[in-house]
């Protein structure tokens, strides 16, 4: 019996504070914010039909780009691009997916290899799907307002769309590659134990 | 003892604290209505579906509502002024920035200690020999399984599971009219514990007790349900997903018709009973019927919390069972984790950081190495063969006996 009630004692300690540290090794790369609320409002990007959306990085080592797309019946089976483009309009990463693997409705991830000196730099990303046709189309949502009120240094600046340019975009959030696993571990458990012991400091919505 | 139950108690605090599912927040949200003085719930929650912020109906029986409701009520003061927009947040991820979760997580869950501690009580009264009660106690209070199933998902099925395990205690002491009096209440939170008066018709002395006891649970529940009988209450708690799941499983035996594995397993069962078994010991058939259904159906996570006294209490009468109920209890508890459902294990953490939503589930790391689907198989396969023995065992022992 004493081994059944270390066993569980042990078990459940771990679990609670252990297993979180364990899991925090496993990930790779760390978003820059939560994602902006975003509205009813969608763009439908098919054939030369694309968007183009600038913005600016918060953070250092840029690797993915992340937004919420529809893919309406999972019809769109065609290739869906992400080509980034910096401050001069120099193509420097591009990353591919196929439609068939995007949901309707699904957080996306676009991920290219990591950008290491992308901390405050205007980087500009194009997203199409050139090859769909008009009943294969994507469709990405724009925000509720052209500034996040949650959080305005989302970096999040304006959007093009039918060769009209407006404030505001898509609701991305851009993911970072830590410096080392220490650094996402530290973050876990300061997260949490902030939220638990300094529950006054905390942000509330 | 004592300092067990203190420790069994800490446990159970932490996990109610920092595991989070979302079923208590959106089952509490609807149970919130009860303090603006909604009392059909079902009615309101469909004609206001529009204008609120979490859109499912509500699943469970009435009284469900009305005990959450008034806990709600009554520890409203304990739980503050932000607990309400806590409860219609939408929002994924400020439901768990909010620091407040902490603190509603264990007021909300604090009900379910309570009935796992009265549990464990009846576990050590359930024996006559004091040594095996406090076995018996101290493997419910210190399996890793129970803890997980009661705080981590917030299983509201141990209302319904303490009122079986005492309508049980009657039953061993011959008192079948108050037993059934307890399985009716039980079935008015859950349905299942009416799945065991076959065998209390079975067990009644004479005719006039087999239809009393048989007539009694399904009067509570009737009573209970029908000032809320809508095409809102059977749509969304009576024939909800859930309520019957047990009985989806089959094999079609040709021109539309099919074998349903949950009634063939209660109709052998039953007739078991009454043909070759001399004298009936309900524990076992409410055993291995729950063996059998779970060997044989998709189950769900929380209806594990159904059997779970019982195997305490056949561990503790049997203890060469032992390691032979933890091993597969712990198959039975793995099956539902590979499930394409986050909120079966990395979401749970979802507290300590959002972060974790960037993990892939075990079962698209599974994906990669091997099909899920087959591992599941394998599993479930595991559990129906081990757990066809042990109802073999079961019911053999008896007869000898």
């Amino acid at each position: 019996m004493k081994k059944m009630i270390w066993f569980t004692t042990i078990l459940v300690l771990f679990v609670l504070f252990i297993m979180p540290g364990i899991m925090a090794t496993t990930i790779n790369m760390i978003p820059a914010g939560d994602q902006p609320g975003y509205g009813p409002r969608r763009l439908s990007i098919y054939g030369k039909e694309e968007l183009s959306q600038k913005f600016i990085s918060n953070n250092k080592n840029l690797t993915a780009i992340g937004t919420t797309i529809k893919n309406p019946n999972l019809k769109n089976k065609k290739e869906v691009i992400l080509n980034l483009y910096d401050n001069n309009n120099n193509l420097i990463r591009r990353s591919i997916l196929n439609g068939f693997n995007i949901g309707d409705g699904d957080f996306v991830k676009f991920v290219f290899d990591v950008i290491p000196d992308s901390v405050n730099k205007e980087y500009l990303f194009t997203l199409s799907s050139p090859t769909a046709g008009a009943d294969e189309i994507i469709e990405v949502f724009l925000m509720e307002n052209p500034v996040d009120m949650d959080n305005p240094a989302s970096g999040i600046i304006e959007y093009t769309f039918a060769e009209e340019t407006f404030a505001g975009g898509i609701p991305l959030v851009t993911f970072h590659k830590p410096e080392n696993k220490w650094e996402i571990i530290r973050g876990v458990y300061s997260n949490w134990l902030s939220k638990l012991l300094f529950p006054r400091s905390q942000k509330t919505k | 003892m004592k300092k067990l139950l203190i420790l069994a108690i800490v446990l159970r605090l932490l996990v109610s604290a920092f595991l989070f599912h979302p079923d208590i927040k959106t089952y509490n949200f609807q149970a919130s209505f009860l303090k603006k003085g909604v009392i059909n719930i079902y009615s309101y929650l469909i004609e206001n579906k529009a204008n609120l912020p979490l859109k499912d109906e509500f699943v469970y029986f009435p009284l469900t509502y009305f005990i959450l409701g008034g806990y709600q009520a009554v520890t409203s003061g304990i739980l503050g002024s932000g607990f309400d927009s806590w409860l219609a947040d939408a929002g994924a991820n400020s439901v768990v920035a909010n620091p407040s979760i902490f603190k509603y997580l264990v007021v909300l869950k604090f009900p379910y200690l309570i009935l796992d501690i009265a549990i464990a009580y009846l576990l050590l009264n359930y024996f006559k020999d004091r040594r095996k009660g406090e076995k018996a106690f101290t493997l419910w209070l210190f399996n890793p399984f129970t803890i997980l199933i009661i705080y981590a998902f917030s299983n509201i099925d141990i209302f319904s599971v303490l009122l079986t395990l005492i309508a049980f205690l009657f039953i061993k002491r011959e008192k079948l009219f108050k037993a059934s009096l307890f399985l009716g209440f039980a079935s008015c939170f859950k349905l299942y514990p009416l799945l065991f008066i076959p065998f209390l018709f079975l067990k009644g002395k004479d005719l006039k007790e087999k239809i009393l006891v048989s007539f009694t649970p399904v009067l509570i529940l009737v009573t209970v349900i029908l000032p809320f009988w809508s095409p809102a209450f059977v749509q969304s708690a009576l024939i909800s997903g859930l309520t019957t799941r047990i009985f989806n499983p089959g094999f079609a035996i040709g021109f539309g018709q099919s074998i349903i594995v949950g009634f063939f397993i209660l109709s052998a069962l039953f007739f078991y009973g009454w043909l070759t078994d001399k004298k009936i010991n309900l524990f076992n058939y409410w055993m291995v019927f729950l063996l059998l259904i779970f060997s044989f159906s998709h189950f769900h996570i929380a209806w594990l919390l159904w059997i779970a006294p019982f195997m305490i209490i056949l561990a503790t009468k049997k203890p060469s069972l032992s390691l032979p109920i933890f091993i597969l209890s712990a198959i039975a508890i793995i099956i539902p984790m590979f499930y394409q459902d986050r909120y079966m294990t990395i979401s749970l953490f979802r507290i300590y950081t959002t972060w974790f939503d960037l993990l892939p589930t075990p079962f698209v790391v599974l994906q990669k190495l091997y099909d899920p689907y087959n591992f599941m198989s394998i599993l479930h396969s595991a559990l129906a063969g081990g757990a066809l023995v042990i109802s073999y065992q079961i019911l053999k022992k008896e007869e000898e006996a």
